[in-house]
């Protein structure tokens, strides 16, 4: 399993550059994605199972103390927090919502900063507020790899902008450029 | 270096949290070091917020000399959120599959760890009433935190039922109105007397303090989450040996018992719907 561990966050107009990621990643993508897009932004059927029909790894949706691994994407349930434990297991959590949202994504993000430093790379998709700036800021400030959708590939930019003016990203990035960034990082695993 | 101030920022912050967690368990008694890490803390973080103080260690002064504070802390500490017919699908299942079995005993006790504010505790107190079985029932209810258990005493509702109280109700197999079992004073709604009256609100720990009562179905649901695994494991031993044999057990829609050794006395009656049942074998 690599030391590097993805997290994407996104809400309304997220799903689509989800897909396009997810469909772009071979069986043998090597680290571990965790999904976490606001529930209520598309339809009634369960995201992980949209997206598993997407994707050739193994998709979950997370369930309590669920253990990281490898060849595996994680979604985030809705209606709960999701919070990366340690380096081994998530935690979920029906905490008060956070920009209106349960999943939030600065939960997810800051916890993962914590967890996995350096070795976490963090998206930011698009979306219609500014949940995400804040935990994609701190996966930063612990010197992880931090990446908004370029707001132009957007569907709407607001929460990726965000985040640009917060200086939270590294990296201004299109989905299609995503793609050779994580096949890279799969690479050199 | 950036990188080892954050280490050290991570340190200090541990060191506070873990100094908080022993000022309110000498001051207060809640014992905090079983539940999850990273959920506690955020809600301190928040706290710092809220309380506008520059960082964790400045809470412990505030929570030793103020009642405010600690009753504060506490209802920050331990999430309350609940509300009527939570996970309908499982209580569907309930109603299909653990009601007929109760219906077999004279006298039934059923055991809710983690009430909240009362809204699981009400619910199945319809369920049992629409199954003919809520008289020789009695319904306990215990949690930790006092303040919502002397909310839940009152069978006021904290929110007025609303669209989706009905659509879960109706998703859980109801097909009354789910109206009828409230009546309504000050705009505020409070469930009939004759079904409060066969629930009862404790205050019991559950990682803290023996089982509860004995029981022929416990439910603890969306408060394991708060654990870690270790007292997962002690709360999950703890239900188990609170129920009589062949008793069920219904947990929370994304907890799980795959990683629990608990897991080999209790037969699996419905996955998705989170219930189980005890092994008719002898105590752990
Ligand atoms: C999120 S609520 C769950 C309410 C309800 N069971 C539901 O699912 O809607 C969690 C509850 O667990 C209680 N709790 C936390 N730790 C506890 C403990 N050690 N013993 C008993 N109750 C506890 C909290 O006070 C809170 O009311």
């Amino acid at each position: 399993m690599s030391d590097y561990q993805v997290f994407i966050g996104g809400s309304a107009g997220s799903i689509a550059p989800v897909i396009t990621i997810l469909s772009s990643l071979p069986a043998d993508f090597n680290l571990t994605i965790t999904i976490v897009i606001h529930s209520g932004t598309d339809s009634k059927v369960s995201i992980s199972e949209i997206l598993a029909n997407h994707s050739a790894l193994t998709v979950i949706e997370i369930i309590d103390k669920e253990q990281f691994n490898p060849n595996t994407v994680y979604v985030a349930p809705s209606g709960y927090h999701l919070y990366v434990e340690n380096k081994h297991h998530f935690s979920l959590s029906v905490d008060r919502k956070e920009y209106y949202s349960r999943p939030a994504i600065n939960v997810t993000f800051s916890s993962a900063a914590e967890a996995f430093g350096e070795y976490c790379i963090a998206i930011l998709l698009s979306g219609a507020n500014e949940d995400g700036a804040e935990g994609l800021l701190k996966v930063k400030r612990h010197g992880g790899i931090t990446i908004a959708q370029s707001p132009k590939s957007s569907q709407v930019d607001i929460m990726p902008q965000s985040a640009i003016d917060n200086r939270a990203a590294n990296k201004i990035l299109s989905p299609k450029e995503i793609i050779s960034l994580l096949l890279e990082y799969n690479d050199l695993a | 270096m950036e990188e080892d101030n954050i280490t050290e920022t991570l340190r200090t912050e541990n060191l506070e949290i873990d100094l908080l967690i022993t000022a309110i368990k000498g001051k207060i008694g809640y014992d905090l070091t079983g539940y999850a890490r990273a959920s506690i803390k955020r809600r301190i973080q928040q706290l710092v917020i809220d309380e506008n103080v520059n960082c964790i260690s400045d809470l412990i002064p505030k929570l030793l000399y103020s009642r405010q504070c600690q009753s504060n802390f506490i209802n920050r500490l331990t999430i309350n959120v609940s509300e009527l017919f939570r996970h309908p699908i499982s209580l569907l299942r309930l109603r299909e599959s653990v009601l007929p079995y109760l219906e077999s005993f004279p006298r039934r006790d059923i055991w809710i760890a983690g009430c909240a504010t009362g809204e699981e505790a009400y619910s199945m107190a319809i369920l049992l009433e629409e199954a003919g079985l809520l008289n020789n029932t009695q319904i306990h209810a215990t949690d930790i935190n006092t303040e919502v258990l002397k909310q839940a005493k009152t069978g006021i509702l904290t929110k007025g039922l609303n669209k989706e109280d009905a659509a879960r109700y109706q998703a859980s197999g109801g097909t009354s109105s789910l109206s009828k079992y409230f009546s309504t004073a000050y705009n505020k709604q409070k469930l009939s007397q004759n079904l409060l009256d066969h629930i009862s609100f404790s205050h019991h720990n559950i990682i803290q303090d023996q089982v509860f009562c004995s029981a022929q179905l416990v439910m603890c649901r969306n408060v394991m989450i708060y654990f870690d695994l270790k007292t997962q494991n002690r709360a999950l031993t703890l239900f188990n040996n609170s129920l009589v044999q062949n008793g069920y057990l219904v947990i929370g829609e994304k907890e799980s018992l795959v990683n629990s050794p608990l897991s080999s006395l209790l037969t699996t009656i419905d996955e998705p719907a989170k219930i189980y049942q005890r092994k008719s074998s002898e105590h752990v």
